[in-house]
């Protein structure tokens, strides 16, 4: 019936065009089908192959920063117990600090004496605002009583384990590119918090500051040490981590048997289990791509 | 075939007084369906104080109900809650054939459904592409899933929006039609003095938003002023890119190269493109692109990224395309600038003219109209156990929505009989009266 819009304008063709224009192409419906139909499809095309060595030697990240987790909750236990005194408490803060200190330096590519001194003069900033407000620390959740205090502490440290950013460090270092995320700012938050609730159990002002000085350490500049390592050499990560696995796991086990078994079983879980499940649901990947996708841009978007 | 007349509702949230493809598509296809003498009403909802019943152009009937919009022109998805007044508007105009617009539209989407469950046959417009990937993709292509599980028909802008329609909603491809968009060629003539060659103007006329590749014009612009002194550009459309765009004019001091008129109503986009050469889109994804229909229309050559429908759009000789990248687009830019001596506006009008035509979209959609009324009428049984194979849990929910649907359905016509509604009077306006406007139009 409209054939004379196509005909006129263009020699009669009977191949069917992937045009819109010219109207119905004559010899075929509005919902003809062509063999071509779908061929510009292109299924699972970014869909990456795995290796199982090699995720779990990735997921090796995840199980130290676990096991960096339950060492501060050792920590803060032994202090609760007294097993810990606020000296050794303060030369742990000190080491862990210098050590860190070293770390850094030595796996930094830059290194000035700029930088250096920009690092200490931050460093004694927040100590000495630590040390002024550690009394209000003390007294700030006294009042609460100890159960809600753990369950709270508890449930801070899991959101926090949860929404940790395993792939990087939220506090940067100097000069990178991108800002961390949202969920990485609040698993920080709900870290320190954590410490707060349970500086109020301490006996004194003294411990207070050692405890908090050092969760905050840990919380804040651990996972810039562990990035640094792993951007560093991989192989010393792994050792690093294989190290730090061996003493929490003896530390625990001296604690109760039942923790210990727990942390074994989470450690397997994550390193053996979890890399077998993500290979084994590779298989139902389906990914579509096609013409109808929207374009990636090439470059970066400064705004 | 002519004979056979509808009456035909039109639903879509996206209507007059809002502007854009949808809109446009819906109001010319009902003109030019009334002028085939079928009956057509639209549905929308009420934009501002427009509430009500209104009279458009040639008898066509709006209905805008008083449905307040809540996001992006949506109104709040209620599932049941327009049950009542929609299944009061089908039969007061006793209609025969309900057609629903865009997929975003949760009033197409909810119209469509009581329109199916009251057994009316339901044809759909899909205007838009979508992805696979993303969380609001998948959501939007469930909803399009349950939606097209019953529709008798399906018509799509694009053959590549019709692959990604039968994929995201798994509707048999047979179902589904390829009716393209038109563009109303006297609106869109070209100027009346051919413009001289000395300074070369492109224009841009899109909304500034990422998906419209802003960040693109703010790549290629300062190239293609680096490489070419008569090169002028004028950029029409607002939007929250706009700001990178003013940057980057400050930054490669173009202030005096690149005009940027921000918004342009709808009736000023003809002036503003019949002062350029080239008409540039950036866009990252199109279903079709009607802005490079007017700008052809208009005489422009057109230089484009290669994205969804846009290859279809346009002959090879009047359309210059690119990779959604900002050395292959100056590349095209340099190409469409080499041929654009032989490019004769008026001649690229006459073309379009026989490209592109509403009458024949209308004659179109009235074949889909008339193959999805010869569709064979469903039990609810039969058409349940389609809602119960789109998933293992989507599935089951739809068979849930869709049963409560009936019994609603049944409810209201206990509470409210069929009979007790009242039927309109057909007011058939004389013929030449609304036949002018279009004969002017089209002829």
């Amino acid at each position: 019936m409209d054939t004379n819009f196509s005909s006129d304008s263009y020699p009669t063709s009977s191949r069917w065009r992937k045009v819109a224009y010219g109207g119905m192409q004559p010899g075929y419906d509005d919902n003809h089908t062509d063999e071509t139909f779908l061929e510009d499809m292109v299924m699972n095309a970014n869909v990456v192959k795995r290796n199982m060595l090699k995720v779990m030697q990735d997921s090796v990240s995840i199980s130290q920063y676990l096991c960096i987790v339950a060492l501060v909750v050792l920590v803060w236990i032994y202090t609760l117990r007294s097993t810990l005194n606020e000296n050794s408490l303060l030369l742990l803060d000190v080491s862990l600090l210098g050590s860190g200190f070293i770390i850094l330096v030595l796996t930094e590519e830059m290194l000035s004496l700029k930088r250096l001194l920009n690092y200490v003069l931050n460093v004694s900033f927040f100590t000495t605002g630590l040390f002024v407000l550690a009394p209000i620390y003390q007294t700030l959740t006294r009042s609460i009583s100890s159960d809600s205090i753990w369950a709270v502490t508890i449930s801070l440290l899991l959101l926090h384990l949860f929404l940790h950013d395993y792939s990087g460090s939220t506090i940067r270092p100097s000069g990178a590119l991108k800002n961390p995320n949202l969920t990485s700012c609040i698993s920080l938050n709900a870290s320190i918090v954590a410490s707060v609730f349970i500086a109020s159990r301490l006996p004194s002002r003294v411990h207070v500051f050692a405890t908090m000085l050092f969760s905050l350490q840990i919380f804040l500049f651990a996972p810039l040490v562990t990035y640094c390592i792993k951007k560093y050499s991989f192989r010393l990560h792994l050792l690093f981590s294989l190290g730090l696995m061996a003493v929490t796991l003896t530390f625990v086990y001296s604690i109760h048997c039942l923790l210990f078994v727990l942390l074994v079983g989470i450690l397997i879980f994550v390193n053996v289990v979890c890399p077998y499940w993500l290979i084994r649901i590779q298989e139902y990947k389906f990914e579509i791509n096609g013409p109808w996708d929207e374009a990636k841009l090439c470059f970066d978007i400064t705004d | 075939m002519a004979d056979l007349k509808h009456r035909i509702l039109m639903v879509s949230d996206f209507f007059y007084p809002n502007f854009g493809g949808v809109e446009n598509h819906i109001y010319y296809l009902s003109q030019c369906l009334l002028k085939l003498g079928h009956k057509v009403v639209v549905l929308t909802h009420a934009y501002g104080n427009r509430s009500g019943v209104r009279y458009m152009t040639g008898g066509l009937k709006v209905y805008y109900v008083p449905w307040r919009p809540f996001l992006m022109q949506n109104t709040f998805p209620t599932i049941y809650g327009t049950f009542p007044i929609i299944r009061t508007i089908l039969l007061r105009e006793k209609i025969s054939l309900v057609h629903g617009h865009q997929a975003f539209s949760t009033l197409c989407h909810e119209t469509l459904m009581h329109s199916r469950t009251m057994g009316y046959k339901v044809v759909f417009t899909d205007h838009s592409l979508y992805g696979f990937a993303d969380v609001g993709s998948i959501h939007m292509n469930k909803v399009l899933q349950f939606t097209l599980a019953d529709v008798t028909r399906a018509i799509c802008v694009s053959h590549t929006s019709k692959e990604n329609t039968v994929l995201r909603s798994g509707l048999p491809p047979e179902k589904v039609f390829v009716i393209p968009n038109a563009v109303d060629t006297a609106m869109f003539k070209p100027a009346q003095v051919r413009l001289g060659r000395d300074e070369i103007v492109i224009v841009v006329i899109s909304r500034l938003v990422y998906r419209k590749g802003a960040d693109l014009l703010v790549e290629v612009i300062p190239e293609v002023c680096r490489l070419y002194p008569n090169v002028r550009f004028i950029v029409g459309g607002d939007g929250p890119k706009r700001v990178r765009l003013e940057e980057m004019r400050e930054k490669h001091s173009l202030q005096d190269r690149v005009e940027m008129l921000g918004a342009v109503p709808h009736a000023s986009v003809r002036s503003v493109l019949i002062s350029g050469h080239i008409f540039l889109n950036s866009s990252l994804t199109e279903a079709f692109c009607i802005a490079i229909l007017e700008a052809a229309s208009c005489g422009l050559l057109t230089v484009s990224t290669r994205v969804g429908g846009v290859p279809e759009v346009l002959p090879d000789d009047m359309i210059v395309l690119a990779e959604p990248d900002p050395s292959d687009m100056v590349h095209a830019i340099r190409k469409a600038i080499s041929i654009l001596p032989n490019i004769d506006p008026q001649v690229m009008h006459d073309r379009m003219k026989k490209l592109y035509n509403w009458n024949d979209v209308a004659e179109r959609t009235e074949i889909v109209y008339n193959r999805a009324l010869k569709c064979s009428d469903q039990s609810l049984l039969e058409r349940l156990s389609r809602y119960l194979s789109c998933g293992a849990w989507a599935g089951k929910l739809f068979c849930m929505v869709m049963i409560i649907d009936f019994l609603i359905w049944r409810l209201l016509e206990l509470l409210q009989p069929a009979k007790d509604i009242e039927e309109v009077p057909d007011v058939s306006l004389p013929c030449h009266q609304h036949g002018e406007r279009i004969e002017e139009v089209f002829h």
